[in-house]
């Protein structure tokens, strides 16, 4: 399979077995870069799983998962995410007990003070970058029009503001490639529209995304290309109007 | 003051300092970094160990006098042996936490480090030339004794004035690392491990550095309580002792270094000292048992009532945006 022009990651012949039930069964997909490519299928088609693969939360027992041409397969998840690659979860995944505005502090990448010589430093070695952080996170939360909950305890956000707060955090990381787990998994409605453009703002902007999404008619404005997985393979890739028109997807569909 | 009410207040002075500096490191690695070591008092015995040994000078074989055996006797002049039992406590965390730390989490982490508190028992009882098994070692000199000439109470006021300036040390070393933002980073590794990762946090290397902290921590709070009683056995450091700071933690206020340091106050020192005098009743040892129970009750109570402790751990606040970048307000 040749890498297709403009790709960031590519997915190649990705295999996992749970206990000899096969949750990604040779799956190869590329991302191509500065869009958001939609990753759909029945459920237990093995998106979460192929998911939780490149953002190396699971190992693959075999195949590989290449990112802006090198071999990321075998990295565990903090240096995926070190090489810009962030995810979100389907599962609200706050830090509970500390504060929004901290949620948003502790995803900075590269942070002095950090590391315990940094910290023995003293405030006057970290506090400079720290405050230029905190004014980066405040700017977030007004992005979000989540300034008014910035001194909250995270854990006791709405679940549709934890879905927020996901998607905040991820952006506080500084993303090269942001994966999402059904970012609106749950959420009523107009969250969900407010979500989804916030998603679409970003693409905009430029960055390259990953997304699981069930809603087709979201897919549909949102996403270009379309991947659809059917038990752990990948059975097309292209344009939603590609994978409209493609039978073995409306069979999958119809029987998964 | 009378001596006898000196000698009681300074001893439990010391007791309070030697209490708050191993409720800190205990913090460091459960109230801050979600680790759950049922070992700790294990740390603090092997720091007492190692300044005993370290002060006791080379065991001499009885045929010389000798009444105690154990290994690696030096005469290290002060504070050498505390140094060198945090760095014990230390190393042994790096060594315990290599196994526990880095492949278990929570309750099979909380199992075997219960596990270790009773085989370290066990080899420190059975391993007679380790450290004198179950008579354990005694008559460690004071440090800096021979230097000074005091009065004993002189001498008692002066060992609250070093445990005083090492809890200094201490706190100084838990507070840069909680009120940084590598103290906001392990928190987050404590409430969510998962997602800490995924943010480019190395947990596994986080948490082995909260535990080695801690262990170092309890090293010294083992050193400087050996040097002032003079004496370590295995009774000194049963593991129901680890629930003791544990519960201190819990009650003072987990996560936050001033709520431990109540919590030290409140329970090993205050509740323990009340209890002492009680007057006697009921069958033999039923008031120590009875202490086993409160303290686990107590634990129990405020874990259920008020899980964050007398002083919560701090809510952290941000200064406000400048001027120009808030809102306008309408109606003021």
């Amino acid at each position: 399979m040749s890498e297709s022009a403009g790709a960031v990651l590519t997915v190649r012949d990705l295999h996992r077995e749970f206990g000899g039930v096969h949750a990604v069964n040779g799956a190869s997909f590329t991302v191509p870069n500065g869009r958001i490519t939609g990753l759909i299928g029945p459920n237990g088609a093995g998106k979460s799983t192929a998911l939780n693969i490149i953002a190396g939360a699971l190992k693959p027992t075999s195949g590989s998962v290449s990112y802006d041409g090198q071999d990321i397969t075998a990295l565990p998840s903090y240096k995926v995410a070190r090489r810009g690659i962030i995810r979100t979860f389907q599962i609200s995944s706050e830090f509970a007990a500390l504060t929004v505005l901290e949620n948003l502090l502790v995803a900075a990448p590269a942070q002095r003070g950090e590391a315990l010589w940094q910290a023995a430093l003293g405030k006057r070695y970290w506090r400079p970058q720290e405050r230029a952080t905190v004014a980066r996170a405040r700017q977030v939360l007004a992005r979000f029009d989540m300034s008014a909950a910035a001194d909250e305890y995270a854990g006791n956000l709405s679940g549709g503001q934890k879905r927020l707060l996901e998607l905040m955090r991820g952006l506080m990381a500084s993303p090269a490639l942001l994966l999402l787990d059904e970012p609106m998994a749950g959420v009523n409605p107009s969250l969900a529209r407010r979500i989804e453009r916030h998603l679409a703002d970003l693409a905009a902007d430029g960055l390259t995304m990953l997304m699981i999404e069930h809603e087709l008619a979201v897919v549909e404005r949102l996403c270009d290309p379309v991947v659809v997985m059917a038990q752990g393979r990948v059975i097309s890739q292209g344009t939603m109007a590609d994978i409209r028109s493609d039978q073995e997807v409306l069979d999958a569909y119809l029987i998964g | 003051m009378s001596v006898a009410w000196q000698f009681y207040i300074s001893t439990v002075l010391i007791y309070l300092g030697v209490d708050v500096i191993a409720c800190w490191g205990l913090n460091l690695q459960f109230g801050v970094a979600g680790l759950v070591n049922f070992a700790y008092i294990v740390f603090q015995a092997a720091g007492a160990y190692t300044a005993a040994v370290l002060t006791l000078g080379p065991a001499k074989p009885a045929s010389q006098g000798g009444f105690q055996q154990y290994v690696g006797g030096a005469h290290w002049p002060f504070p050498l042996p505390i140094l060198a039992a945090g760095l014990i406590g230390g190393l042994l965390a790096a060594l315990v936490g290599g196994v526990a730390v880095r492949r278990l989490r929570s309750d099979y982490e909380a199992m075997v480090m219960l596990v270790v508190s009773l085989i370290a028992t066990s080899v420190a009882t059975n391993q007679v030339r380790l450290v004198n098994g179950p008579n354990g070692l005694a008559l460690v000199p004071k440090p800096l004794a021979t230097l000074v000439n005091l009065s004993p109470i002189g001498y008692q006021w002066l060992f609250v004035g070093l445990t005083a300036a090492i809890c200094v040390c201490v706190y100084w070393l838990v507070h840069i690392v909680t009120s940084s933002p590598l103290g906001r980073t392990l928190r987050a590794v404590r409430d969510n491990e998962q997602a800490a990762a995924a943010l480019g946090k190395n947990v596994t290397g986080l948490r082995m550095l909260a535990f080695i902290l801690g262990g170092v921590i309890a090293g010294i709070s083992g050193a400087v309580l050996v040097e002032f009683i003079s004496a370590w056995s295995p009774g000194s450091w049963l593991y129901p002792e680890t629930f003791v700071y544990f519960t201190a933690v819990i009650v003072g206020g987990s996560g936050n270094n001033l709520g431990v340091m109540v919590g030290a106050l409140l329970v090993p020192v205050a509740f323990l000292e009340a209890t002492r005098f009680l007057p006697p009743f009921g069958p033999p040892g039923f008031i120590d048992a009875l202490q086993w129970i409160v303290v686990g009750a107590l634990a129990l109570i405020f874990l259920w009532f008020w899980p964050r402790g007398v002083i919560p751990e701090r809510r952290r606040r941000f200064p406000a945006p400048a001027k120009e970048e808030l809102p306008v307000r309408t109606g003021e």
